[in-house]
């Protein structure tokens, strides 16, 4: 979607149920290839809770594309323990299998 | 043998519970006793996950018709409907150290879902903990648990369904796909059985909770001491039932 001031503008949901795990939802915006707002929700368990907004904030202004996202990932979950999802699956969410 | 507390708080609306786990928590984090909870939801309620969508999981307009209170836990997991007829919830709080626990929370659950597993045996049932936090009876689900560690503290809450009733269940709750609500329905009939389903009836809530309470004492052998919540933490309950539990930024946040 091109809208008047020429900046593409894309809204995208997208579901996963890990295998044996949780149900994962990310619904985020892209604003030329890179993610403008990003909001993850599901069944899933991470520690501390608080930490979530900190993923999302870091990987507002990443490019959408596997290679910059999964550093931002692999981060984050070295540093807090979530339970019921990986850094894989939340990867998947995002890219598909 | 250690003492705890152990508070009976009987039944409550789903904000004043989530609030009361919380201003137990901030006690026990300032040295105040460890502390095991067992409770009732009046009216129904569902509350979700930390990290769950409101109006993704939840009918929030049929909610309302109904008098059934939503709630946003302190814990992640999933939707779970508290049917003030069906269900018994217990919390466990304690400062992290108090009982050894593996570091990792994942590992920690079987340790504390034990009592779940004991209290059934009381009651005649067997059952297990199946990973990652659930109980269950043969195949089916009785019980959810959800953990979180924070000011020190570690606080588990479960709920231990009583009986149940699907068909409601999913009138409240939203299906990730419509067109596969059937599907849905008959796949929890199938996956979920209740206290009242094992002992034919036999046991009361009542019942339940004592039930729970001797098996929590003995999977972590300690000695629970009936007490109340002081009048600061119903104060405190009160008044983050006010400021977050009952309030729609923090319910709908995401």
């Amino acid at each position: 979607m091109v809208p008047e001031n020429g900046i593409s503008r894309d809204e995208h949901i997208s579901m996963y149920k890990v295998p044996g795990g949780k149900l994962l939802r990310v619904r985020f915006v892209l604003e030329e290839e890179k993610i403008a707002s990003i909001r993850f929700t599901g069944d899933f368990f991470l520690h501390p809770e608080e930490s979530i907004e900190e993923l999302e904030e870091k990987l507002r202004g990443v490019e959408f594309g596997e290679e910059s996202v999964l550093p931002v990932m692999e981060e984050f979950f070295n540093t807090y323990e979530c339970v019921g999802a990986e850094a894989k699956d939340f990867l998947v969410l995002l890219f598909g299998e | 043998m250690v003492k705890w507390r152990l508070l009976r708080t009987e039944y409550s609306p789903a904000s004043l519970n989530m609030a009361t786990d919380q201003a137990v928590m901030e006690t026990v984090s300032a040295g105040g006793p460890p502390t095991f909870r067992v409770y009732e939801w009046r009216p129904s309620a569902i509350s979700i996950g930390y990290f769950q969508g409101m109006k993704e999981e939840v009918d929030v307009g049929v909610c309302e018709e109904r008098n059934v209170e939503v709630v946003r836990r302190l814990t992640g997991g999933g939707a779970v409907f508290h049917d003030e007829k069906g269900e018994v919830t217990y919390s466990i709080i304690f400062r992290e150290g108090s009982i050894e626990l593996p570091p990792k929370i994942l590992d920690a659950y079987p340790l504390i879902c034990d009592g779940l597993v004991r209290g059934l045996k009381k009651l005649g049932v067997e059952a297990a903990f199946r990973p990652v936090n659930d109980i269950i009876v043969g195949k089916k689900k009785i019980s959810g648990n959800a953990q979180t560690r924070r000011m020190g503290c570690v606080l588990q809450h479960g709920t231990l369904l009583y009986d149940v009733d699907p068909e409601l269940m999913f009138t409240l709750l939203l299906v990730p796909d419509e067109k596969m609500r059937g599907k849905m329905i008959a796949a929890v009939k199938e996956g979920i059985t209740s206290v009242r389903h094992e002992t034919g009836g036999a046991a009361s809530i009542t019942d339940v909770e004592e039930a729970l309470i001797e098996g929590f004492s003995e999977a972590l052998d300690i000695e629970l001491v009936p007490g109340e919540l002081s009048p600061r933490e119903k104060e405190r309950a009160e008044e983050l039932r006010r400021t977050r539990y009952g309030s729609r930024e923090w319910n709908f946040k995401r």
